[in-house]
This record gives C-alpha cells, sequence and structure tokens, in this order.
C-alpha cells in the first residue's frame, strides 16, 4: 500500500487525537436486526476528515443505493446520513449517491476512479458482487477487478467499506454466487478493509425472526426490513472505526494477481 | 413504401445491435462490440445519429423560414412519442422486474436497474418516473432524447437565422457544464442523470450541423479527406490507449478535470473528440459494406428505419436476457440463443412496424 507519509501520519494522528476524545457511544442495532458479527477496523483518512473539518464526505456506488443508505422517505436525508449525525455531535455528513444499478464490479472500478477524482470522498461506500453473480462473471476476473480498485482507493488514502452480497434463501446455494460471496469475503480480508457482511446480517435476521417464533419472513418482507437493518450496520460500523485506536503497524496487502 | 438502404440507416441499426448486446453485461458477445477499441461507445453513435436524422428531417436550409412554426410543433409531437415510449418500457420493465421477483421468490431482482426505490416508495418514485428524474438503469436513454427533442426547436430556429452561432453556442453550454461542472439531478434517489443533458446535447448537436449542406457540413464534406488523414491516427491511438487500458490516473489531472478524464455521464472532451474522428473514418465504410455485403446492409438498416420501436423493444430484451443468463448460467451456448433471438426479435419488430405502415394501419 502506498500513503504518502505525510497524509498516513496525519491520519493517523487524527484518528489518534479522535480516539483520545470520548468516542460516542456506538449507534444502537434493532433487535430486529439480530446480531452480525462486524470487524472493528480503524477508518484512518475518515477520523483525520472528522478531526480538521468536523465533516466526512461518503461516496456510495452499486447496484442499489436504497439498500446500503436506508430509506429516506417525506424529504429526509437517508437513515445512514440521519443516525451517523445523531451520533456523533456536530458532525456534517455528506452522502454522494452514484448508485449506477446493474453495473458489474469492473466497469463500476472505473467510475469509482473518476468519482473519487471529481468528489474527493473520505469513504468510499461500495456495494458490490450482486451482479456479477447474476451476470456469470468468472471468479477471478471478478476478484481481480475489485482488489485492484480497493488497492487503488488505499492508494489514495480513501477509506473502503465493501458492502457484500445479499442473503436470500432460494439462492443460499447456488454456486456460483456463494463463490463471489467468497471472493469478495478474501478480497476484504487480503486488502484488510471493512467488509459489512450483508449475506450473513440477512442471513442473522431471517433466523432471529424464526427463533423468536415469529411466522417464517418471506424474502420481500426480509428485503424490506433489511434495508434499515443495512444502514444501522454501517452506521455502527463507521461510528466504530472513526474512534477506533489504528493498529501499530498496519499489515501490507499482497498485490492483486 | 419503405426508403432504400442507406448509411444513416445502417449505422443506426448498427448503433441499436451494440446496444441491445452492451445492455447485457457479462454477455460473450458483449468483447466483439466496438467499445472494446474505442473511448466512445454506441451510445454517442445513437445521439449522434439522431441529431443527423433531425437535420434530414428540417431538410435543407435553403426552405423557406416560415416552415418554422409547424416545424416546432412536429418536433414537440415527435418528443411526446418518445417520451410515451418511455413510459411505456419503463412500466414494463418495472412489471418484468416484479413478475421475476415473484416467480423465482427472489426479491434481489426487484433491486436491479434502480428499481428499488420504486417498490420500497413507490408514490415519490412513481412522480419521478413521470418527470423523468428517476430513470432505470440503462432505461436512462430515451429521456436525454426526449430532452432533445423538446429543445429541437431551438436548434433549428437558430440554424435559421443564426446559423454560425448554433455550434459555438452548444459547445459554450458544454465547456460551461464541464468546467463548473453541473448537470441534471435525479428524484427521489439522489444523484444524477446518468446522460448528462448540458453536455450529451453538444454531439446531437454536431450531428444535426453536420448533417446540413450549408456551415460546418459543407466545410466537413469538402475537406473530408483531409480531415479523415486527422482523423485515422486518433483512431488508432483511442484503440491502443482502450485496448491496453493506458488511461492516466484520473486524480492526477489537473483541474477541471472534466476536461481531460474519460467519462461517459459528462461525454468528456476525449470522448467526443474520439467519436468525430471515428465518424469521419467509418464514414468512407458504408459504400464499400454496401457493394461487399450487400446482404448485410438491408437487415441493419431496417433497424435504423424503425429505430425508436426497435429501441424500446430491445430495452425489454436485453433485461430479458440478463434474466435468463442468470436462470441458465452465462455459458456461450446460452449468449448465443440470447444474441440469435434478441436480434431476430428486432428484426421482427422493425418488419412488423414497416408492415403495419403498409397496410396504412395506425395514419
Amino acid at each position: 500500500m502506498v500513503i504518502p507519509l505525510s497524509l498516513a501520519g496525519l491520519a493517523l494522528a487524527a484518528a489518534a487525537g479522535v480516539a483520545a476524545q470520548a468516542p460516542p457511544e456506538p449507534p444502537s442495532i434493532a433487535k430486529e436486526c439480530g446480531d452480525a458479527r462486524i470487524a472493528d477496523k480503524p477508518l484512518a483518512a475518515s477520523a483525520a476528515a472528522l478531526q480538521l473539518r468536523k465533516r466526512i464526505k461518503i461516496l456510495a456506488i452499486g447496484a442499489s443505493s436504497t439498500a446500503v443508505l436506508g430509506i429516506g422517505r417525506n424529504g429526509n436525508p437517508p437513515l445512514l446520513e440521519r443516525i451517523l449525525e445523531r451520533t456523533i455531535k456536530g458532525l456534517d455528513v455528506e452522502i454522494v449517491n452514484r448508485g449506477f444499478s446493474g453495473e458489474l464490479g469492473e466497469a463500476a472500478g472505473e467510475r469509482i476512479r473518476i468519482e473519487v477524482a471529481l468528489n474527493q470522498p473520505d469513504i468510499v461506500l461500495w456495494q458490490v458482487g450482486t451482479n456479477d453473480a447474476f451476470a456469470h462473471v468468472p471468479v477471478e476476473s471478478f476478484e481481480l477487478s475489485v482488489g485492484n480498485t480497493v488497492r487503488w482507493l488505499k492508494e489514495h488514502n480513501v477509506d473502503v467499506i465493501l458492502v457484500g452480497l445479499h442473503y436470500v434463501k432460494r439462492i443460499a446455494k447456488h454456486p456460483h454466487y456463494q463463490a463471489i460471496r467468497a471472493s469478495l469475503r478474501r478480497v476484504a480480508t487480503t486488502q484488510n478493509v471493512l467488509r459489512i457482511g450483508r449475506y450473513e446480517a440477512m442471513e442473522v435476521l431471517a433466523r432471529t425472526a424464526a427463533t423468536n417464533g415469529r411466522p417464517e419472513m418471506e424474502d420481500f418482507g426480509l428485503t424490506e426490513t433489511g434495508y434499515n437493518c443495512m444502514a444501522q450496520y454501517i452506521a455502527r460500523t463507521i461510528t466504530v472505526g472513526l474512534f477506533a485506536k489504528p493498529p501499530k503497524q498496519a499489515p501490507t496487502p499482497e498485490p492483486a494477481k | 413504401m419503405p426508403r432504400q438502404a442507406n448509411a444513416l440507416d445502417f449505422w443506426r441499426g448498427f448503433a441499436l445491435v451494440s446496444i441491445f448486446i452492451n445492455h447485457v453485461p457479462g454477455i460473450y458477445y458483449e468483447r466483439l462490440t466496438h467499445r472494446n477499441l474505442s473511448i466512445s461507445d454506441s451510445a454517442e453513435l445513437f445521439v449522434f445519429l439522431a441529431g443527423w436524422s433531425l437535420g434530414l428531417l428540417v431538410g435543407s436550409s435553403n426552405k423557406p423560414k416560415s416552415n418554422a412554426a409547424p416545424l416546432a410543433f412536429r418536433l414537440g409531437g415527435r418528443s411526446i412519442q418518445i417520451y410515451a415510449a418511455h413510459i411505456l418500457i419503463s412500466g414494463l420493465a418495472l412489471a418484468l422486474l416484479a413478475g421475476t421477483a415473484h416467480l423465482m421468490e427472489n426479491p434481489l431482482i426487484l433491486e436491479w436497474h434502480n428499481a428499488a426505490a420504486f417498490f420500497q416508495d413507490s408514490a415519490r418514485t412513481q412522480m419521478g418516473i413521470v418527470l423523468l428524474s428517476h430513470q432505470l438503469g440503462y432505461f436512462d436513454i430515451l429521456p436525454l432524447y426526449v430532452v432533445l427533442m423538446l429543445v429541437a426547436p431551438a436548434f433549428v430556429i437558430i440554424d435559421r437565422f443564426a446559423k454560425p452561432l448554433l455550434v459555438p453556442l452548444s459547445l459554450v453550454l458544454y465547456f460551461a457544464s464541464l468546467t463548473v461542472p453541473f448537470t441534471a439531478p435525479t428524484w427521489p434517489v439522489e444523484g444524477n442523470w446518468f446522460f448528462n443533458p448540458f453536455t450529451w446535447q453538444a454531439i446531437f448537436v454536431l450531428g444535426f450541423a453536420l448533417s446540413r449542406d450549408e456551415g460546418l457540413g459543407r466545410f466537413v464534406r469538402s475537406n473530408l479527406t483531409l480531415i479523415r488523414c486527422v482523423a485515422a491516427p486518433i483512431v488508432l491511438v483511442s484503440a491502443v490507449l482502450v485496448w491496453f487500458n493506458w488511461f492516466p490516473d484520473p486524480t492526477k489531472l489537473p483541474d477541471p478535470r472534466l476536461l481531460f478524464l474519460n467519462g461517459k455521464s459528462f461525454l468528456t472532451p476525449i470522448r467526443l473528440i474520439q467519436f468525430l474522428a471515428l465518424a469521419a473514418v467509418f464514414s468512407a465504410a458504408y459504400p464499400v459494406i454496401a457493394r461487399v455485403l450487400p446482404w448485410f446492409t438491408e437487415p441493419l438498416s431496417i433497424l435504423g428505419r424503425n429505430s425508436l420501436n426497435v429501441f424500446c423493444v430491445g430495452s425489454l430484451l436485453s433485461l430479458s436476457g440478463q434474466i435468463v443468463r442468470f436462470l441458465y448460467s452465462g455459458s456461450v451456448i446460452v449468449d448465443t440463443v440470447v444474441l440469435i433471438v434478441g436480434v431476430g426479435i428486432l428484426w421482427l419488430t422493425a418488419w412488423l412496424s414497416e408492415w403495419r405502415e403498409r397496410q396504412g394501419v395506425g395514419g
């Protein structure tokens, strides 16, 4: 990973500075959303932005913005923005929504580079994989293109949060769908970036509904509830990431083959 | 009687088939479309030829100037026709997605093509669809076309009464949109139009201006050989750049970055220049194709002659193709079936449109 030393230093110092302040209580996740485990990782660039400007800019890109930002009815901003601004006092969140439905990971990667150049976001929230799974994109080329884009973002000091594939009971055993899902997980691990396990969250949601003795939720109901649950998970992840202590030595990701 | 095969209809048909293929992401034959060797793609060709057609519709520059008012009404009528077609196919696409989601018990299908907003917030999204501020993915070129045809009377009037101003005014708007920058917003989902109408109008106006027998059109026709000599290296260098993906890091470009990067939504200058070079070079190809492959020109020309109907059916077929590929895995065999059936239905749509006209149905 090549981050200019000055920027990296500033980011780490800012993250440490922010962490020194009393971090806010991370937003709670509604009971109905279950308890999907999401790793805590510091978001160094965004922590620096928070420290310097009290403002973070999130670029939302990928198949369905509604699915990751939450529903914002009656002229309200999306749920994600509302939760973050409510949780972190004085924080101004700007969401630049550049979702383009139907786009594959490779095309989205090219567009991300342009949007980053034009909008200079602190975080890229990238929902990726579902369209590639549906379009039967070979796993290797998916992994290569997503991995390259994530590496490019890290080199440009932009925090990355990958939002993975959706859980739907009907396609839980679809081999290519699962292969793309596993591939995205590998990219997140190799590149050491956050991945919101949309699949796991939805699976937990379905399981929670079943264990609580409620009649099994239909996939359609699951989806609608899932949109707002995803926004809650992402808001929590960002809040934790903004105040998390940076690791002493960040592991160096292996270059994509 | 439908008109004879010609270059305009042929290239329009070519653009329609390319758009159909490119709108089935992941299909094997995607790698055979010209965008793999060209910075611009079939969208630029389609809009440029729409401008060129406007020039033919308006007729000779020497027509009496009193014809402006009826012409404006005619263009307005065409705009309403395109708008109605767009609303119809958007409704059908939503129904197709909803039906497939139900049949497959897979709600993910409801998220395709920016449709999630419609199914989650239908009241506001329905208004957005009618206002053209909410566009489904891959169903976003007709809204641009509607706007361009609505503004077309202004282009025609400027062409009639202040011809030398048309292209400069268009380019001023184009560069203003790139440098400020500004575009048309979407609603209720916050975002931007995929095709920025303030920049894409430039290629439409250039198509119109180049089709005319005076002004820029006459200049280009008089110097076509020289222009092709300049254009050919641009086309070749672009092909190399695209093939090896040799584009600079967009964050390293000077401001205003939209003037230098390769962006389809804003139709950035690199795309516009490359397209014009491509058009200059390939305008020489049609007579050769018509002579060497005469059986090839009529099937594409019939598509081009009935472009609106074919485009609408093609949009729905692309969506259906995506569903088929998901259901039956995207093997080369499935992709070949999607291609053959798709292009076959496009041709049938065009043939039925002309048959209907021959029968005098619908006036």
